[in-house]
């Protein structure tokens, strides 16, 4: 098919030779074919190692001195380059019989004889060459992580996973050796010995033999590249675009390779259907292999020049279509540096990655130290030192006996995993977590998972600086930095696709990851885990308290129960905690990607790349193993718009509010507080009672009783200590970050809603986090600001919930002394602050407005405050707006009215009504409740009714309502919480008619196609693909003895109940993001400054008109999309052909989908624009995105214009 | 339908004493019993021949019909003994001690109250029915009014007795002080003779939770347990009674769960009933024919307290020292022992193992029951593991691990 451009090679006879063996005549014939076969083979070997050495530059040395031990002293001595060899030997020969043979010599005796002589021939070869060379060899590391790798596959491939995964682990493996060795030549020995075996053979594919030609290009060997494609063909595949651009670099590296081979190879591509074309826009390159590609078809086509398709006919959903088509009144805001400034920023985030972690101070360093805190200190970083020393003599032992087992244990293979980094690497990741392990322990699983991630993104980071990608991402990146500082019509996103496509030389930014799958992750991260805990030892009486002095381990690994499972938990030793905890470390050692940015964030321009720099980043956060978001993503063509919002809001440049931190911290280094929500330090804990279960002095009871007390201490200590680590984190990166400007690049989870990455310190985060938070930009208040800011304060309070926007300016002008007192004496002064919801953040805002006032014109005064706004509020309005339902639309302030409604308030009223005509009747129960409803009662329930909460969360949330009243009668919490919730749904269903019926609508189609055997999918307004990663569970063997869940296998069986309970809420939820990038991008497009908090909007007070003026417009343009319809008809598409029929699903469709819609529901819908109520209602947003915890607005306010 | 639901297709009787034979041979041929109207009048027949002591005429079993009708209507997932044969089976494995009148038994989940009556004309003197389904409890009551004290009823789940969370406790939920001061029971002291006999089918959802939280209460005596030894004779499925019962070496099945249950009591296989002999509620037919394709027996089980449980070193105190130690050692049967123990107090582990004469590299999967309760004994005594902090980490863990 497709040899005869590579004949010329002198080589190729023997490999045709050795094609020839494959079906052997007779047994005698067979044997002795075979050793024919082994004689070519050894002396090809011998040739090629010869070469070979010279590419070999990673010398290791302890494998020099290793004696080699699977062929064993008898049959390849003790010479290490033998070793790999002999193993190579069989692997290359044709046949299975022999390649069993050298493994296992014992059983081979008849061909002993005549290996021996030949290996005899080949160790004195390299002899000759290990002697030329001296120790710049590299014996056998290489060989051994490809072998290894490629049988690691093996067992893989015997429980019949799919095709795909397998070749992705052997992507992942192979590309992890790559990293590390350059001499691969037993890779494609290796893979050609599976090619063989029939059983797996099934499972290969032509990109696992292009890992294999790679590898062969890289080294400049044709001849190699030439018998792969014969295998390929002999395998009856057919070589792709990487195959041919493997070989094309190959000859481009070979400068005197004749222009014939080069051009029957672009033949035989293009009998392949395959264009030059495809081969730039389609491969992805790495290092210098694009260039040598170019180099290649230049010899034959001087003048040709790659030609890449442009997205320049981009289809863009209609939602935006004009947006992206009319945009000569964009003004994108611009950020105020220099260029000069910019690059700076970039040269020390780059080198912040490229360290992969950074240290920085801890704010409880300015804390004086007394003398046990010195003395711990000290004895803390003894103990460092020690252990570094231990592990790092146990990880090369350990290493070492993997490297000697590699062929046995096909299994748990890691040992090419451990060979990615320097083994020190590998000792500081776990020492790292040492420090990081909390008081009561860690599962094993996450401590696993965070081990194995550590080292993913250390070895990726080193995988682009090899791959020269460093270089690259500076040039582009130093041209891209330009647009920011000036005013353009281009988007970020698009600004850096130009300038990729400018830059063809060199590697491809995107697409050079493969993320590890999951199963890898745990496995390296149990192995080290394994390594911490037999290895890390203390001395007993270290403290001075035990009794004798013994070598006790500092982690544990025990199991911990819970209902009938069994869960693998890492303790740590008390004596360990006790001095970690008394040392106080001066230093905390984070993973680069904890530290915001320094520079704006690189532009999501592909689903592969952006935000960091260097460290590995998922633009859609996965649960763990999941990889069904990523194809799709993949597959989608049109995702430029969620891209650009995202990037929109990582451009947000931002600054710490000093005087708020300083104030913070100082409490932090004092006591804490637990009203400020500052978690005091644990010797503010409780002591922890002591005593002993073996004193016969004590009752049972007693015992009992102090054995609950001392578990309730304990509990409660670990409580303490984890919010008061987390507080210390925070305040410990913002104390870092205090004189600089620095980004939150995002991404975004399965809905569309979309997080800063950085995840300790960041706007989503805690009051304390929002209240150290300013735009870096400041902007005038303009006219208006001042009174904004004054609202946004009482918004803060929760005070006036139900006033109007009016209201609520005329209180805060009535408690301006007040405001001004906070702002002078926060901490002496009359405290006014200290009671506001949100203290810190209404602290702030008190600062701010002092100095506003206090200003000579406070119009002029220039403000970085960020004002919220709630944007689409609550769910009830996407449903309300999706059902076109009048009653429900008005009391969520859809429609114009009057005064503010509260949906709440109207719940509340039709549930007493429905009570009392029950009492009438006579029922006991609604009788009792006379005169208890409040609005207060339903809130919870109503507000998470969208989010799917099913009556028996309804009746929880009540019961919690019920016993908050002391008077009501205990007896009756149950009864009256059951009835009460279903009144509650009655109400509801009866003010939100058109809620209801699409929810159910959704939950059944959830339903069908869950039942069908697939996962529920659907494609948001603006072209985000959405799939539910909710599958059944299963159980799977990590390594000989850990045993974890894993939610997300091959299969991919949906779980049901989840498929449908997750549905509605979460197809609201990704209209809640929808509506939310759509309002980033419009916003971006006015020149706002805007980040947003999933539904709570913020921007400068000055510009805080023009968004609310935007989010409702696009609330309109959102809902003015035919959503459901396209919903229905996305379904009935992708569910109701082929074999699957879903008659009912079709039938099930709501009836207005079906009827025109304003037939339907009377709601003008233009209304919107005009209504005075929408979207004011500050939002108390907490910290915590749980869907039970969206805790939404309340009061409704009139907006001023 | 019927005749195949309540036919007893073949039994397996593992008593080898002469009166198993009895109870055999006092069997009706399986010709016979194909007709329910004949095998109704066999068995009172025989029954009145065999117990003089059925003096009451509404102590006759009723019509096997009706009884099947009503325990297919009942909408919980449940076993009825409807078969009076099944139920004189029962009543004879509970030996000649029913009609002692010391000893207490509690009948759970009676349902139409066909072995009720089996065990009242045994001569039962003292029966207490506890069910759960308010459907059944009319009739019950009906009985217990006609008859001299011999049963009380109450509407109770026994097997949801004391729960865990709190809240306000609605029959059939209650807490066994209630239940055993309503019926006048009083406390009685560990080596006493066992004062109650639980007699019932165990629940077919969560079979381990409910042993589990029964085995843990026992080794600390709370819940029931503070009443003294009250022994089990449950029906349960085979493979239940497998694992209760499982051998050290039996890597699968020879969990804590096992060793904690065959450190606690005597347990003994009294019959084997094929599933086909009981009738199951009509909601179930599906699971339960799924459930028992491998294993198509019900195992009635003695579980009988251990006399000398607390007589060498285990207290109830100290009891859920031994519960977790348990649990840690066989969390993984195929890790060394001596390794658990040298993580409780480094390097005492060969000394215990040599005290137990036990090898070095013996698997935690292949120590026996007692030997696990020798362990704890040793480590109880000895001042290394009370130093050791693990052993505080396990008393932190008992209030709620694993129940």
């Amino acid at each position: 098919m497709c040899v005869q451009f590579l004949c010329a090679e002198s080589n190729l006879t023997l490999q045709r030779r050795k094609l020839s063996f494959f079906i052997p005549k007779t047994n005698d014939d067979k044997k002795r074919r075979l050793e024919q076969s082994l004689v070519d083979v050894l002396e090809a070997r011998i040739q090629q190692l010869q070469s070979d050495v010279v590419d070999v530059q990673h010398a290791k040395v302890q494998f020099v001195s290793a004696p080699s031990s699977r062929t064993a002293s008898t049959l390849s001595g003790k010479s290490p380059k033998s070793q790999p060899q002999a193993k190579d030997v069989p692997k290359s020969s044709k046949s299975n019989a022999s390649s069993k043979c050298m493994e296992k010599p014992s059983r081979e005796k008849k061909n002993k004889l005549k290996k021996e002589q030949h290996l005899q021939k080949i160790q004195t070869k390299v002899k000759e060459s290990k002697a030329s060379k001296g120790s710049q060899m590299l014996p056998g590391t290489s060989h051994e992580i490809i072998s290894s790798t490629a049988k690691k596959t093996a067992p893989i491939n015997e429980k019949k996973k799919s095709r795909e995964k397998l070749s992705e682990e052997i992507r992942a493996a192979v590309s992890s050796t790559s990293a590390t060795a350059a001499g691969t030549a037993a890779l494609s020995q290796k893979a050609l010995e599976e090619a063989e075996e029939g059983m797996r053979r099934r499972h290969l594919n032509t990109d696992i033999y292009n890992i294999m030609m790679r590898v062969w290009s890289k080294q400049g060997k044709l001849d190699q590249i030439g018998h792969i494609f014969i295998l390929l063909q002999e395998a009856g595949l057919k070589p792709n675009l990487g195959s041919y651009s493997a070989a094309l670099e190959c000859m481009g590296r070979n400068t005197n390779c004749l222009p014939e081979i080069i051009t029957r190879c672009l033949n035989q591509m293009e009998e392949d259907g395959l264009s030059v074309d495809d081969l730039f826009s389609r491969c992805a390159f790495r290092q210098d292999e694009q260039d040598l590609v170019l180099n290649a078809i230049r010899v034959v086509q001087p003048q040709y020049q790659p030609t890449l398709t442009t997205n320049g006919d981009q289809q863009y959903p209609s939602v935006v279509e004009n947006y992206y088509t009319q945009r000569t009144e964009h003004r994108y805001p611009k950020l105020h540096f220099t260029k000069q400034e910019l690059q700076e920023r970039f040269t020390q985030q780059l080198s912040m990655e490229e360290a992969c972690t950074v240290t920085i101070d801890s704010v409880e360093a300015s804390k004086p130290a007394t003398e046990n805190v010195d003395k711990m200190r000290k004895l803390l970083s003894e103990l460092r030192a020690q252990w570094h020393k231990t592990l790092l003599q146990a990880f090369k032992e350990k290493k070492m006996i993997l490297f000697k087992t590699s062929s046995k244990n096909l299994r748990s293979n890691l040992y090419p995993y451990i060979c990615l980094l320097n083994d020190s690497e590998y000792v500081d990741i776990m020492l790292q977590s040492v420090t990081k392990m909390p008081l009561s322990g860690e599962s094993l699983m996450i401590l696993a998972q965070d081990l194995g991630d550590r080292v993913y993104t250390k070895y990726s980071v080193r995988l682009k600086q090899q791959n020269h990608m460093v270089q690259k991402i500076s040039s582009i990146y130093s041209s891209y930095i330009d647009i920011l500082a000036k005013d353009t019509e281009v988007l970020p996103r698009e600004r850096w696709c130009e300038l990729e496509a400018e830059h063809t030389a060199g590697p491809i930014l995107k697409g050079v990851e493969f993320s590890w799958p999951y199963i890898v992750t745990l496995q390296v991260g149990t192995f080290l885990v394994d390594l911490m805990v037999k290895n890390l030892k203390i001395n007993s009486d270290v403290l001075g308290s035990a009794h004798d002095r013994k070598l006790i381990p500092i982690l544990y690994h025990m199991y911990t129960f819970r209902c009938t499972r069994q869960v693998g938990f890492i303790k740590p030793h008390p004596i360990y905690t006790q001095i970690l905890q008394d040392a106080m470390d001066t230093k905390l050692t984070f993973d680069s990607y904890v530290i915001p940015t320094l520079c704006p964030p690189v532009p999501w321009a592909s689903i592969k790349f952006g935000a960091y720099l260097l460290t590995p980043t998922k633009i859609m956060r996965t649960m763990e193993g999941a990889t069904q978001h990523e194809a799709l993503l993949e597959k989608s063509q049109n995702l430029q718009p969620v891209m650009d919002s995202l990037n929109q809001l990582g451009n947000c440049a931002w600054k710490v509010n000093k005087p708020v931190l300083d104030i913070i911290i100082s409490i932090f280094n004092d006591k804490g507080s637990v009203k400020l929500d500052i978690p005091p330090p644990m010797s503010e804990a409780p002591k922890i009672p002591h005593f002993n279960p073996q004193d016969p002095s004590y009752m049972a009871t007693e015992k009992a009783q102090m054995r609950k007390e001392v578990v309730d201490a304990k509990k409660k200590w670990g409580e303490m200590h984890s919010l008061r680590m987390d507080a210390l984190y925070k305040l410990s990166i913002a104390n870092y970050m205090r004189d600089q400007v620095f980004w939150f690049p995002h991404n975004m989870d399965f809905r569309g809603r979309i997080y800063p990455c950085p995840p300790h310190f960041n706007h989503l985060g805690s009051d304390v986090s929002r209240a150290i938070l300013l735009f870096a930009e400041g902007k005038p208040l303009g006219p208006k600001g001042l009174d904004w800011l004054k609202i946004h304060l009482v918004n803060l309070t929760g005070l006036k919930k139900r006033s109007a926007l009016q209201g609520r300016l005329d209180y805060a002008n009535s408690v301006m002394e007040d405001i001004l007192d906070s702002a002078d004496n926060p901490l002496n002064g009359k405290k006014w602050w200290m009671d506001a919801d949100e203290r810190w953040q209404a602290l702030a805002c008190c600062m701010e407005i002092a100095n506003a006032v206090r200003s000579p014109d406070p119009e002029q005064f220039i403000s970085h405050f960020p004002v919220h706004q709630d944007g689409s509020c609550n769910g009830l309005q996407h449903y309300a707006a999706l059902g076109r339902d009048v009653i429900g639309a008005t009391s969520v302030n859809l429609m114009p009215c009057d005064l503010p409604q509260d949906v709440y308030s109207g719940v509340a009223q039709q549930v007493e009504e429905l009570r009392a005509r029950d009492a009438e009747k006579g029922q006991k129960i609604a009788q009792v409740l006379e005169g208890l409803i409040s609005r207060k009662m339903v809130k919870q329930t109503v507000m998470t009714v969208v989010y799917g909460v099913t009556r028996y969360g309804g009746r929880l949330q009540i019961e919690k309502r019920l016993k908050e009243i002391n008077e009501f009668p205990k007896d009756y919490i149950w009864v009256a919480s059951r009835y009460l919730v279903l009144l509650v749904f009655s109400a509801l269903k009866e003010m939100f008619t058109g809620t209801r019926e699409i929810q159910d609508w959704l939950t059944e189609s959830a339903r069908l196609i869950s039942k069908s055997g697939h996962t529920v999918e659907w494609v948001t307004p603006l072209g985000l693909p959405i799939i539910q990663p909710y599958h059944r569970k299963r159980n799977q063997v990590v390594s000989t003895n850990i045993n974890f869940q894993i939610g997300h296998d091959v299969k991919e069986r949906p779980d049901t109940v989840k498929q449908k309970n997750a549905f509605p809420p979460n197809f609201i939820h990704s209209l809640d993001s929808t509506h939310m990038m759509l309002t980033s991008l419009h916003c971006y497009s006015a020149g706002l400054t805007f980040v947003s908090v999933h539904d709570c909007y913020w921007t400068h007070p000055l510009t805080v008109d023009t968004m609310n003026k935007i989010c409702r417009e696009q609330f309109v343009a959102l809902h003015s999309q035919p959503i459901l319809q396209d919903l229905s008809t996305f379904l009935l598409r992708k569910f109701c052909t082929g074999p699957i029929k879903m008659k009912q699903m079709e039938s099930q469709t709501p009836p207005h989908l079906k009827t025109n819609t304003t037939q339907y529901g009377q709601l003008l819908f233009e209304n919107l624009l005009f209504s005075m109520l929408l979207f004011f209602c500050y939002r108390l947003e907490k910290h915590n995105f749980s869907l039970c915890n969206v805790n939404i607005v309340t009061a409704v306010v009139l907006i001023l214009i | 339908v019927l005749t195949t639901v309540q036919r007893r297709a073949y039994s397996l009787d593992r008593l080898s004493s002469p009166q198993s034979t009895k109870g055999q041979n006092s069997q009706q041929p399986r010709t016979e019993r194909l007709s329910p109207s004949s095998t109704l009048t066999q068995r009172n027949l025989s029954a009145a021949a065999v117990k003089t002591l059925c003096q009451y005429d509404f102590l006759d079993i009723g019509n096997v019909e009706e009884n099947l009708r009503r325990a297919k209507k009942c909408k919980k997932i449940r076993h009825f003994i409807i078969n009076p044969d099944l139920a004189n089976l029962v009543a004879h494995h509970l030996g000649p001690d029913i009609q002692d009148s010391k000893t207490v038994l509690f009948e759970c989940n009676p349902g139409p109250g066909v072995l009720t009556r089996t065990l009242l004309k045994a001569g039962a003197q003292r029966l207490v029915a506890l069910e759960s389904d308010k459907s059944f409890l009319h009739d019950l009551q009906d009985l217990e009014g006609r008859l001299d004290g011999q049963l009380e009823v109450v509407h109770c789940d026994y097997f949801k007795l004391d729960p865990i969370g709190n809240g306000l406790l609605k029959p059939p939920i209650m807490f066994s002080d209630k239940l055993f001061t309503d019926l006048g029971i009083s406390k009685a002291n560990w080596t006493d003779d066992v004062p109650i006999k639980v007699i019932g089918i165990l629940p077919h959802r969560n079979v381990r939770g409910v042993l589990l939280k029964m085995v843990y209460g026992l080794f600390e005596q709370l819940s029931v347990y503070r009443y003294g030894r009250i022994e089990f004779n449950l029906f349960m499925s085979e493979k239940e009674y497998q694992k209760l019962t499982a051998c050290p070496g039996d890597m699968l099945y020879y969990r804590a769960f096992a060793v904690l249950w065959q450190i606690a009591c005597d347990i003994q296989l009294l019959h084997k009933e094929p599933w086909d002999s009981f009738v199951g509620s009509s909601r179930q037919s599906t699971t339960v024919s799924r459930g028992n394709l491998a294993n198509d027996h019900m195992c009635l089980v003695r579980l009988r307290p251990r006399a000398d449980l607390f007589s060498s070193g285990l207290t109830p105190s100290n009891a859920s020292t031994l519960l977790m130690m348990v649990k840690q050692c066989l969390a993984k049967r195929k890790i060394r022992l001596i390794e658990r123990l040298n993580l409780w107090s480094p390097d005492s582990g060969s000394k215990l193992l040599s005290e137990l004469a036990l090898p070095e590299d013996v698997l935690t999967g292949h120590v026996y029951p007692e030997k696990y309760l020798h362990l704890f004994q040793l480590m109880d005594k000895s001042q290394e593991f009370t130093q050791s902090w693990l052993y505080e980490e396990i008393l932190e863990n008992t209030q709620r691990g694993g129940w």
